[in-house]
């Protein structure tokens, strides 16, 4: 059995690549066309986390609804008591010095 | 079932809906930069382009986090549980076809 002409192969795979039309690239230069035929991963990626009814949300987008979250509602309500009591968040600083917990007013 | 939606989880959701919206963009800058068959110019110009892109619109920030805790860590893909989860699901039969090993 005698060893084929390399002229001759490379024909066949030019051949074969009309057939079933791939690109003939005998170098192998990467031409990037495997970032053209991965699948895109976005629609599955952001289906991960299950979706959940949000109340807050529904409310924002549907405004005519008039819906009434009572549990924020009452969390607004007793920040607003903490504030009357002086037991509310404190102050942003202002300033690198105001951060610095020694030099904070008691 | 509430999902314990802590920081963590908000963040990789955001990645996760950055990554979507700007997935196809990306691809076309990466076959332009990969691409050895065009111009080192054009290639290098399409690689900045991609390092410009934000934090969030990498697919590699993409972190499969627990679906009921949000823990980052010991998760079993298949159902995208934490493993104490997981062991918790399925020791109350919720997991379909998973059953505690004995012999």
């Amino acid at each position: 059995m005698s060893a084929a002409l390399p002229s001759r192969l490379a024909a066949l795979t030019r051949l074969r690549c009309s057939i079933f039309q791939t690109s003939y690239n005998p170098a192998g230069i990467r031409t990037g066309a495997k970032y053209l035929r991965a699948r895109l991963r976005g629609p599955s990626v952001v289906k991960y986390y299950p979706q959940e009814l949000n109340l807050a949300e529904i409310a924002r987008k549907y405004p005519e609804l008039e819906i009434v979250d009572e549990i924020e509602e009452q969390r607004l309500i007793d920040v607003e008591e903490k504030k009357k009591r002086g037991k509310g968040a404190p102050k942003k600083a202002k300033t690198k010095a105001d951060s610095r917990r020694i030099n904070r007013k008691r | 079932m509430a999902m314990g939606k802590n920081i963590r989880v908000l963040r990789d959701i955001k990645a996760r809906h950055g990554v979507q919206a700007n997935e196809v963009a990306r691809r076309a800058y990466l076959f332009v930069a990969r691409n050895e068959t065009l111009p080192p110019q054009v290639r290098h110009q399409a690689q900045l382009q991609l390092n410009s892109f934000g934090k969030y619109t990498r697919p590699t920030t993409v972190k499969n986090r627990c679906t009921e805790t949000g823990r980052g860590r010991g998760i079993i893909s298949e159902f995208g549980l934490c493993r104490f989860q997981f062991r918790l699901k399925a020791l109350r039969g919720e997991l379909n076809g998973v059953q505690k090993a004995s012999w």
